[in-house]
């Protein structure tokens, strides 16, 4: 985030008051320490229009520990008075960041003021971006040192408070959008990507999905198994997501393992006459399919202010990736299967051995791992 | 006219003379600072609800305090390290689903009888690494002898003190008066736990037991501190009152129990500590896990 520093002029009168009032703060606090406390920090931000307003605000012993300083309590003498404000105004600035539209922005500190309550210090900072923004991403790393440090983020869009987070170490960034049709729109294509992303990075769910369409079929047929797998994950996929239901992944899983075993082994089944299974087992384990997503999308994050058009994206995401897979591979298939049947067979056969011998290690892998 | 520009030798004494103030002011910070009460070693960690009439209806604002001599600040509710929050009236209700994450009030509850409401909180750990020196002082002024013992040991045997890795926890309880006992008597289950063997406040004495995982623990340090009330009977303010004195202390019998001697009225906080070796010797040498109870006593 970065800062372009506001300096207000201030006369030595001023800075000799601000230094009697601030001995008053310093001495009628409570002489309490970092020891065997919590450290925590508030970032309050007000998104109106194109201004985006942002208030840290950090424990004056958090604050004392980034800057060195000791006692801490002398620290909220010298936030109030102003070199040491713009010093640990740059520190948080280093450290906290905001994106708009996925570009940096350029913030202008405001001013420093003492939260006798808290016991804090807190930074104004605002930015006034050209163009309004459709979404921010907020990302905290204000104190790598105190690996258990919290920032409780509150965002208030046209002044309703509209995303409430808790960054840590382990979930430093969120993403905010606008509720309105541009915000809508720029979490929908966010989340398509993601969702792309997802199945491209995702071996076992190419896999199945390859496994499905091995033995080819023609477009209906492939059509009908595709749209069975695609019917089951959007179910447990929407109620993973909004949290009615979510089986632990060290179930789903192995499950997803078994899938690819089972189409492997349901090929080499088929190709020697047996009767065609692939769209009950594209539904059945497809509702694995759908939690295995929904794992992700977790661990990406779920925007609860534009919540249907971020789901809905991620899905047809997860459509797209899968139609670009089969389209790229069932026609291959299609043709070789004109060209050298028989060379086409094996293919299947040793495409079956495959997926099998790959589902079988990772289903050995998940459970002795725990999921 | 003549005050519009001061002459340039003026500005410049006047420049030392402020200049000089302000040292004078700074370093009265720094004085006044060092006078303050030491920075303890450990803290206190107790809930302070607004009230502890427990009257059917009232709200009571709940509240967690870290510090020392029974004062201290504020600390807000972290759904992140938050195990249990609950309470026991009429039947146990979880809290923590109505807490807010960040709110120095973590709920407001109203008691629907008169019997009576157990507050209980635990955290989860979080690590801490102190200088070696401060983590024996620490352990010597909370009674963890047996601690501090394999610590002077393996100082000797390594010929260099090392720095105290220790994880901690937090188990609050807070008492808000009624009358049906075993509400406050009954052990909530906590991992580290001090619990009144008659209802909090109720006689002159307290008579507790101290639980760890469920078993008394004999040989533990209990202290516990009195702070006046309002005289409407409400708590005082917890970061504006002046620092307690410990007005009682005493060790667990056999039985894990000890009585208090509670007879003046006021705001009470009891508490005790424990230390073992961590189970997890990757992040921390030592966990230790801090009980206290609040009541008030009329």
């Amino acid at each position: 985030m970065g800062i372009a520093y506001l300096r207000t002029p201030m006369t030595r009168r001023r800075v000799t008051l601000a230094r009697v009032l601030a001995l008053g703060a310093a001495l009628s606090l409570p002489a309490t320490a970092s020891a065997h406390d919590q450290s925590f920090s508030y970032a309050d931000i007000e998104w109106r229009g194109a201004r985006l307003a942002v208030t840290v605000t950090l424990h004056r012993d958090d604050a004392a520990t980034l800057l060195g300083v000791a006692p801490a309590s002398l620290l909220l003498a010298d936030a109030v008075s102003g070199p040491t404000a713009e010093r640990l105004a740059r520190d948080v600035a280093a450290r906290f960041s905001i994106r708009g539209d996925a570009e940096g922005l350029r913030f202008r500190f405001l001013g420093a003021s003492t939260v006798p309550e808290r016991n804090s210090v807190a930074f104004a900072l605002e930015a006034l971006p050209r163009r309004p923004l459709r979404s921010i991403a907020v990302e905290s790393r204000l104190f790598t040192v105190a690996t258990q440090h919290e920032t409780f983020l509150k965002v208030y869009v046209d002044g309703r408070l509209t995303r409430q987070d808790v960054l840590t170490a382990g979930h430093p960034r969120v993403e905010v959008y606008r509720t309105d049709a541009a915000g809508a729109a720029a979490a929908f294509t966010r989340y398509v990507a993601a969702g792309m992303h997802h199945i491209f990075i995702g071996p076992d769910h190419i896999l199945f999905i390859v496994g499905l369409i091995l033995l080819g079929g023609g477009a209906r047929r492939i059509l009908g198994v595709v749209t069975a797998f695609t019917a089951a994950h959007s179910i447990t996929l929407a109620l993973a997501a909004l949290g009615a239901f979510r089986p632990p992944a060290s179930v789903v899983e192995p499950l997803i393992a078994i899938s690819i075993v089972t189409i492997g082994w349901d090929n080499l089944r088929t190709r020697h006459g047996g009767r065609d299974w692939r769209a009950p087992i594209a539904f059945g384990f497809g509702l694995m399919h759908g939690f295995g997503f929904a794992s992700v999308l977790g661990e990406v994050g779920l925007p609860r202010e534009v919540l249907a058009w971020s789901l809905l994206g991620f899905n047809l995401g997860v459509e797209a990736g899968q139609v670009c897979i089969v389209l790229l591979i069932a026609p291959a298939l299609g043709l070789l299967e004109r060209q050298a049947p028989r060379l086409a067979a094996r293919v299947v056969a040793a495409g079956s051995w495959g997926i099998i011998a790959a589902g079988g290690f990772w289903f050995v892998q998940r459970v002795s791992a725990g999921g | 006219m003549g005050s519009m520009t001061r002459p340039r030798i003026t500005q410049s004494v006047h420049a030392a003379l402020v200049g000089a103030r302000s040292l004078v002011l700074v370093a009265s910070v720094t004085v006044a600072a060092a006078c303050l009460p030491p920075i303890a070693h450990a803290h206190e960690y107790w809930l302070a609800p607004s009230r502890y009439d427990g009257i059917p209806g009232a709200p009571v604002s709940i509240a967690a305090v870290a510090g020392t001599g029974f004062r201290g600040e504020r600390k807000p509710w972290s759904p992140n390290h938050g195990v249990r929050f609950a309470v026991r009236a009429t039947k146990v209700l979880d809290l923590s689903a109505a807490a807010a994450a960040g709110e120095l009030e973590w709920v407001r509850f109203s008691p629907s009888d008169h019997g009576g409401a157990l507050l209980a909180f635990e955290s989860d750990f979080t690590p801490i690494t102190l200088d070696p020196e401060r983590f024996d002082r620490y352990l010597r002024d909370e009674g963890l002898n047996d601690a501090l013992a394999v610590r002077l040991a393996a100082s000797r045997r390594l010929g260099a003190a090392v720095p105290g890795r220790e994880r901690y926890r937090r188990c609050a309880k807070a008492w808000l008066t009624g009358d049906i006992e075993r509400r406050a008597t009954v052990p909530f289950g906590l991992p580290f736990e001090i619990v009144p063997l008659v209802a909090p406040g109720s006689g002159s004495t307290l008579p507790i037991r101290v639980l760890a995982q469920g078993r008394p623990v004999a040989g533990v340090l209990v202290k516990a501190w009195r702070t006046r009330l309002e005289p409407s009977g409400m708590p005082t303010d917890p970061s504006a009152r002046d620092s307690s004195v410990v007005c009682w202390r005493g060790t667990t019998d056999a039985r894990g129990e000890a009585v208090l001697d509670v007879r003046t009225a006021g705001e009470w906080l009891v508490s005790a500590v424990t230390m073992v070796p961590s189970s997890d010797r990757a992040i921390a040498d030592w966990e230790s896990t801090w009980a206290s109870l609040t009541f008030e006593r009329r």
